[in-house]
């Protein structure tokens, strides 16, 4: 190695440092610490704190909670998500062929996208309101939204997927204004109707950014939190408890830390291994994108 | 803007130095709160008056988020982190045992003698008391109550019932009478969380059961709180209750009540004070009565809620802070609470009698009756534990997807894992 290439890969180190010591502090010193915590039984409050093993994730494995946190979750992430990205799509479709109106039509996605969902989750508590909410008076019908365990998930998706639905519309509108009207004229001239130059030519086109929106929307929606939190407090029945719901439950409510932990560690896996096998087939997607 | 947040930050963080070298001289307290709702809030006038009284000494308040869930996550991370940032504290009563348990509290005994609790609610009192040791002087409480349309049981010759049976019956007379689709009968708290578990303890207390009796055991009548858990799923299967209670909480049980839309309705004091609201439809109509009975229990046992006032461990002004915890907790002190337009019910008995505070709040001889008769939630630090583990099992009662004996037989197979945690 001559001195040169020796001074440019110290530099380049000197580059990386100090991003590699930022996430090194901010995200694998307190990844491991809860790694660690979760083989311990520790509740300050009861001066418990005491190494277990793998004792709780024992527990875990038998835990019905558990894993019926883990279905409502998972649930609740393939339905809001599918039903997000087929809406936003169709809306972003409709955006590109209004002409009069758009940029009110804009604003009105972007402030639903905008509200913190704390107060998305208080606006629905009205709408569903049994006798006095917005929902039940166009449905003619007194249904018990966030009352009845076979309903008050799917109340939770729609609330989800009104909140976040502008999400993929905006970003699909992004990709759809990037196309160039030549593309559009081609399809044209080879006699393609409307329906063949979308399966043909926009669907393809939007085929990256609509795997893009997929992978942010389901790693939001498998940490989904103040939804529920707020309008349902995982009820009834834990019907709605997602996983992450439990782990605070666990954590900051009961202070169970090494048990609320070894959920926290469920969760980051479950959420690492979706996370991998999107990274993978956006990969394959490659230039495209 | 960050910079403006840093330069704050270290003046606080100098201030605090400051503050820290101090023996004798100037003290300043930190009284940690939640924000209080309502039109009036008394605490700035009683500081103020404080810091007359103990020249040398000013107190900061410095109000939290009136969610009981955020205030806990922040005493506790800010407790246990062992942060002398504030000196007195208050506190939901249900959580006085866990933070003196945890050694968060100072041991209020050396100034506090037992007898200095007995005038205030016992019910308040016995929440104070954990070990046989003083960690909180009570200063505002909560009872549960029911309230029912005067008007519309006069109508039918009815007086308020003393039995949950009875109330049933009358729910049904009065709504074949009035053929008012609209009109419900008897409004609760049924969503899964902190106000099921009280709904469910009165149903308990009232049918001879408990949650916890004083050897910690779960559930010592355990056949008992399944009849009174069925009673309550049954309360909705009849249409008594109306099927969205299994989602209400206080709020979305008061308004419809207080829109005229029900008969009866199990909540807490301060719903008077908007009932009786100039604008209110049923002003004037409403009347409170003790809870129901069930078969095998008492009636008029409520539970009771409320706020204590605790000083922090970390403290470095103990003196100080102690005096500022008595006087908030003294008869004159509370009686700022008894103030026209505070929402908020003193804990001292003798308080509910004087004269003036019985004019500002007409009704506070009537939940002195019942404020005397009712119980606090079981007195132990692991309340909030037992508490989120119960919760989900009831509201699967009530939701028909689980029997009450399935339910209770879960809790308590979950709760001797996590209490065998503790040991």
């Amino acid at each position: 190695m001559t001195a040169r290439q020796r001074a440019d890969r110290l530099a380049g180190l000197a580059f990386v440092g100090p991003a590699a010591v930022t996430l090194a502090a901010l995200a694998l010193y307190p990844g491991l610490w809860v790694l660690w915590l979760s083989l311990q039984q520790r509740i300050p409050i009861f001066g418990v704190a005491r190494f277990v093993g793998l004792d709780h994730y024992g527990f875990l494995a038998t835990d019905p909670r558990f894993w019926n946190a883990a279905r409502v979750t998972l649930v609740f992430t393939g339905v809001s998500v599918a039903l997000e990205l087929v809406l936003g799509l169709a809306v972003a479709l409709a955006l590109q062929r209004q002409r009069a109106g758009r940029r009110l039509a804009l604003s009105l996605l972007l402030l639903a996208w905008a509200l913190p969902s704390v107060v998305t989750a208080k606006l629905f508590e009205w709408l569903y309101h049994p006798s006095a909410g917005l929902v039940n008076l166009l449905l003619g019908r007194p249904l018990n939204w966030l009352g009845d365990p076979s309903l008050a998930l799917l109340g939770l998706i729609l609330a989800d997927v009104w909140r976040t639905m502008p999400f993929v519309a905006l970003l699909c509108y992004a990709r759809l204004l990037t196309i160039p009207p030549e593309v559009y004229e081609a399809a044209r001239v080879d006699g393609a109707g409307r329906l063949a130059t979308l399966a043909s030519v926009t669907l393809p086109l939007l085929r990256s950014i609509l795997l893009v929106a997929l992978l942010f929307r389901t790693l939001d929606a498998l940490r989904a939190f103040d939804l529920m939190y707020v309008l349902t407090g995982g009820g009834p029945a834990n019907t709605t408890e997602t996983l992450t719901v439990y782990a605070y439950r666990s954590l900051f409510q009961t202070l169970q830390l090494g048990f609320g932990s070894a959920i926290g560690v469920a969760i980051f896996a479950l959420v690492m291994a979706v996370a991998a096998g999107y990274l993978r087939a956006l990969r394959r997607e490659g230039p495209a994108a | 803007m960050w910079w403006a947040a840093l330069v704050l930050a270290a003046a606080v963080a100098v201030g605090g130095c400051a503050e820290r070298r101090d023996g004798a001289g100037p003290v300043t307290l930190v009284f940690k709160h939640a924000k209080i709702l309502g039109p009036s809030d008394p605490i700035p006038g009683l500081l103020r008056e404080f810091e007359r009284r103990h020249p040398g000494v000013t107190v900061r308040s410095e109000p939290l988020t009136w969610t009981s869930d955020e205030q806990h996550q922040f005493y506790v991370i800010n407790l246990e982190g062992a942060s002398p940032t504030f000196d007195v504290l208050m506190i939901d009563v249900i959580w006085v045992p866990e933070f003196a348990q945890a050694g968060w509290l100072l041991d209020l005994s050396p100034w506090v003698a037992r007898q200095e609790l007995a005038p205030h609610f016992p019910a308040a009192a016995a929440a104070a008391v954990w070990r046989g040791r003083v960690w909180g002087l009570p200063w505002n409480m909560n009872v549960g109550v029911l309230y029912y349309r005067a008007d519309l049981l006069a109508k039918y010759g009815l007086a308020p019932p003393r039995t949950w049976e009875a109330l049933v019956a009358q729910t049904e007379r009065i709504r074949a009478g009035e053929r008012d689709p609209r009109l419900d009968g008897v409004l609760w708290q049924g969503k899964q969380y902190e106000g099921l578990v009280v709904n469910a303890l009165e149903h308990f207390w009232a049918n001879g059961s408990a949650l916890l009796d004083e050897n910690d055991r779960v559930f010592p009548e355990p056949d008992h709180a399944a009849a009174a858990l069925a009673f309550m799923r049954r309360l909705i299967d009849s249409g008594a209750s109306p099927g969205w209670v299994t989602a209400g909480d206080e709020e979305l049980t008061r308004r419809p009540f207080g829109a005229g839309h029900a008969i009866f309705l199990r909540s807490w004091p301060y719903a008077m004070d908007l009932f009786q609201a100039p604008d209110s439809p049923v002003r004037g109509r409403v009347g409170i009565a003790p809870l129901p009975a069930h078969r095998q229990g008492a009636a008029g046992v409520g539970a009771t809620g409320g706020f204590h006032l605790g000083v922090n461990r970390r403290t470095r002004h103990q003196e100080a802070a102690v005096a500022l915890v008595r006087f908030l907790a003294s008869e004159h002190g509370q009686r700022a609470l008894t103030a026209a337009g505070v929402a908020l019910y003193p804990t001292r008995v003798a308080l509910y009698r004087d004269p003036e505070a019985v004019r500002a709040h007409p009704d506070m001889p009537r939940f002195h009756d019942l404020a005397l008769a009712a119980r606090p939630r079981p007195v132990t630090p692991y309340y909030l534990m037992l508490s989120t583990t119960v919760q989900p099992e009831f509201s699967a009662v009530l939701v028909g997807v689980k029997t009450p004996h399935q339910a209770l037989d879960h809790a308590r197979r979950r709760l001797e894992y996590m209490l065998g945690g503790l040991r």
